[in-house]
């Protein structure tokens, strides 16, 4: 008995009421578990979409169905689906193109997609365009793949097919990131600062 | 309709607010007093102050009939002040036994109990015992996972709404065996003893319950929740499905308060610093406005002539070439800062007439809804 160092006890982990007992993920409300076979699948008949010119079907069939509950390897996958998406039919150029795109083009665009929004597809389209906006910063950051984000690694390999789309910086970028914010303006200027509130407190993150 | 009545109290944040019965004194949660302000003409007059409380008073409301004061504050405790013969205030101390800041405390309508909201998942509702002379408080726990915001009673003083930051609204019965009379039925359930979980409702997103409120009759819930959104429950009966749940998202900043004006309107106020109005019934509900007059601000002219010579005066005084228009030091809203408290101030025929709104920026608002 001697021998034992009673200090080190961690007495709030046998104390049943205390904070370090208290598993904060019931707190989250309950999401379908999505696999990411499913996932996968679904990622398929967007790119066919996207493929076909038709982004705003493809847009559309994005926001419907949320990955929620699938796994952060997913959930990268539909969020790299989308990031060549944004400013239209994907493009085999690369960053410095992008950039020279005419702004009123990618503007235009976003005007005629938004209008066929719901507010719960808009909310949806909000944290997705946050999300993106965050990958962004990942990839500038750590160009090497940060270990401490779970590993995630924004290359090609995440997307397969769009390997001549990829080769541009996903919202790393200048090009990919004012994209981002152009949609993000007209998106606020439609559903004002409740959607932005949503995004941030919603606990079923995209 | 009429300008409202604008209180500039002082330059620090109200956490709450109560008017007594006759309207004629304000209690004002200022740190860690309260503040009691009598009305002289059209003003509020300094007219005592309760001290007694270590850290920040986040709750005050005042007994309408007995005239009774109760106050909550972060240190844990809450006190019952009574008025006495001379004027003088004497606190009682109520040991709520709770171990995180107490959040909110309302009197239940027939006074005869209190519900204090607090950090430690509790809601202690708390009645006077007459053989010990002693307020006495009772635990409700489960199924509380986190932070109790806001209390709010129903008319039979039996059954309790209280809003979590673990996204969930519920209704509790807190009948006491000797304090209270067993109520009537009601769609929220027949017997109903201590604790039962009459309902728990929760929106999509989960956002952290700013506040709560049954309506008039008690036969509906609302609730405002950090994701901008207000809900309002109808339900159908005891263990049955609500016969409703309708869910409004706002493209405003969250609400921090709301209040039912009548059967099918309620008033909310937040962080927009605006108070809003949402009407509907059963079959749907949306924001219809605000309370607040369109207008640039209120006392500033008209369009005013833009002379190249104002121009450059105000680029060379002010260091921007605006002119009036541009004066944008003050917010367009009456309240300069979020609103924490919306509260009932004049009720005419089943439906509130004027509200009083308190905010962060020391302002107390009279409005007529």
């Amino acid at each position: 008995m001697a021998d034992f160092n009673w200090r080190t006890i961690n007495i709030d982990a046998l104390d049943p009421e205390s904070a370090y007992n208290f598993d904060l993920s019931t707190l989250t409300p309950t999401v379908q578990p999505t696999s990411t076979q499913d996932v996968q699948t679904l990622n398929g008949q967007i790119r066919q979409l996207l493929r076909g010119g038709n982004a705003e079907g493809a847009l559309r069939g994005g926001l419907e169905n949320v990955p929620y509950g699938a796994d952060e390897q997913g959930k990268v996958d539909r969020i790299c689906l989308y990031l060549p998406a944004f400013p239209g039919p994907p493009h085999d150029v690369d960053n410095r193109m992008s950039q020279s795109n005419p702004p009123n083009r990618d503007v235009a665009l976003t005007a005629t997609h938004i209008q066929i929004r719901g507010s719960e597809l808009c909310d949806t389209l909000m944290k997705y365009l946050y999300k993106g906006m965050g990958q962004g910063s990942n990839t500038a950051a750590h160009p090497s793949g940060n270990t401490g984000a779970g590993g995630r690694n924004l290359t090609p390999q995440a997307t397969g097919g769009f390997t001549q789309a990829s080769g541009r910086n996903f919202g790393g970028g200048e090009g990919g990131m004012s994209v981002f914010l152009s949609w993000h303006e007209k998106l606020v200027e439609m559903v004002g600062p409740g959607s932005i509130v949503r995004v941030m407190s919603d606990r079923r993150t995209v | 309709m009429p300008a409202p009545e604008v209180h500039h109290l002082f330059h620090a944040p109200i956490a709450d607010h109560s008017f007594s019965a006759d309207r004629s004194t304000l209690a004002v949660a200022r740190d860690n007093n309260v503040e009691l302000y009598h009305r002289s003409g059209n003003a509020f007059k300094l007219q005592d102050e309760l001290r007694g409380h270590d850290k920040t008073i986040t709750g005050v409301d005042i007994a309408p009939r007995s005239g009774r004061i109760v106050t909550c504050s972060q240190d844990r405790n809450a006190y019952v002040w009574e008025p006495s013969q001379n004027g003088e205030w004497k606190p009682t101390l109520v040991l709520l036994r709770i171990n995180r800041a107490a959040t909110g405390v309302r009197w239940c309508p027939n006074e005869t109990k209190f519900a204090v909201g607090s950090g430690a998942r509790i809601i202690a509702v708390c009645y006077f015992e007459e053989e010990n002379d002693w307020w006495v408080s009772k635990h409700i726990k489960k199924p509380i996972r986190s932070t109790v915001t806001s209390v709010a009673w129903h008319p039979n003083s039996v059954l309790l709404a209280a809003g979590s930051t673990d996204g969930h609204a519920r209704v509790f019965s807190s009948f006491v065996k000797g304090i209270d009379e067993r109520p009537e039925p009601c769609v929220w359930g027949e017997r109903l003893p201590f604790n039962t979980v009459c309902g728990e409702y929760l929106n999509p997103t989960a956002g952290w319950v700013h506040d709560v409120a049954f309506s008039p009759s008690g036969d509906a819930l609302a609730f405002c929740s950090h994701d901008s959104s207000v809900t309002i429950v109808y339900p159908s009966g005891p263990e049955q499905p609500p016969q409703a749940v309708i869910s409004i998202a706002t493209q405003l900043l969250p609400f921090a308060s709301l209040l039912w004006s009548s059967e099918t309107e309620v008033v909310a106020a937040g962080y927009d610093c605006g108070v809003y109005r949402l009407s509907g019934d059963a079959n749907g509900w949306q924001l219809t406005g605000s309370l607040e007059e369109k207008k640039e601000r209120p006392g500033m002219p008209e369009q005013r002539e833009e002379s190249a010579l104002n121009m450059f005066r105000s680029m060379d005084l002010k260091g921007r070439s605006g002119g009036a228009a541009m004066d944008d030091t003050k917010l367009k809203t009456v309240h300069q800062n979020s609103i924490n408290t919306v509260r009932a101030f004049q009720e005419s025929g089943g439906q509130i007439r004027k509200i009083s709104t308190g905010g962060v920026d020391g302002r107390v608002v009279v409005w007529d809804v």
